[in-house]
């Protein structure tokens, strides 16, 4: 029986650390632009939830895309309605790994690649995009830029406003982790 | 003893069992459960603020500002002279604004009886699912209009040349290509032409649009009007004015920033005063008119 219990604690102590290795935040800023000189199309949500795994290097992210906010009402509406679809495809999502070295107890500025697939609006996409991280024992900082072409995830844009939008969308991510407490 | 070991080598198997799950449950599926369910807004439940003639649901958000400019030509069956109508037509401008995501205001003047008119909308409920249900959307819209053309020597003052209505507009989004919506209306006119004609006037509108494409919809609009007195009007010497009911069928186009409506309806007024109250063509004569309602949207936000 002490040995039952023994195992338990144990078991909980596994479960504990294993908490400790993830970091977490749900107001994770997405900022896209795909501004033209003809319309200024800019959007964002700070509300991504997003979680990094330092043991394995791995990252997730995953946004309502109705969460991004436009500074024109119908812009926002027709982002949601025609572009994004997002009745049928409501969260965008990128799952990937951290593919170069990585201390996690340097507390310096890193750049590193993260390999991963994005998802929205239905479609996968295998991407590799640089990130720079702050690690720290309670908080891990990072950010990224990198650039989509909506007509890889199967968003068609007609013809008739096709010079309004660019070709590429930069997208920015700024996010602050926290120890995850599941 | 033995089997007292066996026992615990067993649970400490399900217990590491159990643990490993918890390990290996990948960063997305544990994404998903800290994702709390959202309130989804059914968005986008009409094209347009109007549905042909009358109010739909849609409202222009905080600072955000509609010119519309609508025009209906002259009746189908005014002949090859008149060039099916298309010699002449009516036209209506407005401004309305977003003061809140719940109010909007407007103010508009029509070439029919040179009327000026200003309304309020006020969004009561909105059609949501997710964490909070509502199966409507629910708006009550305040118009008022006024005649201003000087040709009715019935019209002495200004008070005569008043009319109010009110209407709740009740609709829901079905899926992504169907909405309906019900409008019960009351209409006040302050001065009325014959003793036979209320001045109340009770209707019920049936509207509804069918998406054909991801821009382009399909909509239908039908005001039922009430008239205890049809009879003896039709009886009475001289004859006046008969009224019918308003069926405009349209198509909603929408470009980018505008959204384009083009119809046909046997009503030639486009304010709720005129098309509901005194609409004196009807299809069975094909006294229709060719129509177009065009939107532009402006921003003030930052």
């Amino acid at each position: 029986m002490n040995k039952l219990i023994l195992y338990f604690v144990f078991s909980l102590i596994v479960f504990n650390v294993q908490a400790q290795n993830r970091f977490f935040t749900k107001d994770a800023k997405i900022n896209f632009n795909s501004s033209t000189s003809v319309e200024d199309i800019v959007a964002e949500s700070n509300q991504a939830t997003t979680l990094i795994d330092i043991d394995k290097n791995e990252i997730a992210f995953s946004v309502l895309t109705t969460s991004f906010k436009f500074r024109r009402a119908l812009m926002e509406e027709h982002f949601n309605e025609n572009y994004m679809e997002s009745v049928k495809f409501p969260k965008a999502k990128f799952n990937g790994k951290i593919i170069s070295p990585i201390e996690w107890k340097s507390e310096k500025v890193v750049l590193v690649d993260v390999k991963g697939v994005l998802t929205m609006h239905g479609v996968s996409n295998e991407i590799i995009l640089k990130a720079q991280i702050i690690p720290g024992k309670n908080k891990i900082l990072a950010i990224t830029e990198f650039k989509v072409i909506p007509e890889a995830f199967g968003i068609s844009i007609p013809s008739a406003v096709r010079d309004k939008i660019a070709k590429e969308v930069t997208i920015k991510i700024d996010a602050a982790y926290t120890p995850y407490q599941p | 003893m033995k089997i007292n070991s066996l026992k615990s080598v067993i649970i400490l198997g399900l217990i590491v069992l159990f643990s490993n799950q918890v390990w290996s449950q990948d960063l997305d599926s544990l994404l998903d459960k800290e994702i709390k369910p959202q309130t989804i807004y059914a968005a986008a439940t009409f094209k347009a603020t109007r549905i042909v003639n009358g109010h739909s649901v849609e409202q222009m958000k905080k600072k955000q500002l509609d010119f519309r400019i609508s025009h209906r030509f002259g009746d189908i069956n005014s002949g090859s002279y008149n060039l099916y109508g298309l010699d002449n037509g009516l036209i209506h401008f407005s401004l309305e604004y977003g003061l809140t995501d719940w109010l909007e205001v407007g103010i508009g003047r029509s070439t029919y009886q040179k009327t000026f008119d200003g309304f309020a909308k006020v969004s009561i409920l909105r059609q949501t699912s997710g964490a909070k249900n509502m199966p409507i959307h629910l708006t009550y819209l305040f118009s008022t209009e006024y005649i201003s053309l000087n040709t009715d020597t019935l019209m002495k003052n200004a008070y005569s040349r008043m009319s109010y209505i009110h209407q709740i507009l009740i609709a829901r989004k079905f899926n992504e290509s169907l909405s309906l919506q019900l409008t019960p209306t009351v209409i006040h006119r302050n001065l009325v032409p014959t003793e036979l004609d209320k001045n109340d006037l009770f209707a019920i509108g049936l509207g509804g649009r069918y998406k054909l494409s991801k821009r382009i919809a399909l909509n239908v609009e039908y005001y039922y009007v009430y008239r205890p007195n049809e009879k003896a009007i039709s009886q009475s010497i001289p004859t006046p004015v008969k009224y019918y009911n308003p069926l405009s069928i349209g198509i909603d186009i929408e470009t980018g920033g505008h959204v384009f409506q083009i119809m046909l309806t046997n009503s030639q007024a486009m304010r709720e005063g005129g098309f509901i109250g005194k609409t004196t063509e009807t299809w069975s004569n094909m006294g229709i008119h060719l129509g177009f309602n065009i939107s532009r949207v402006f921003s003030f936000t930052k």
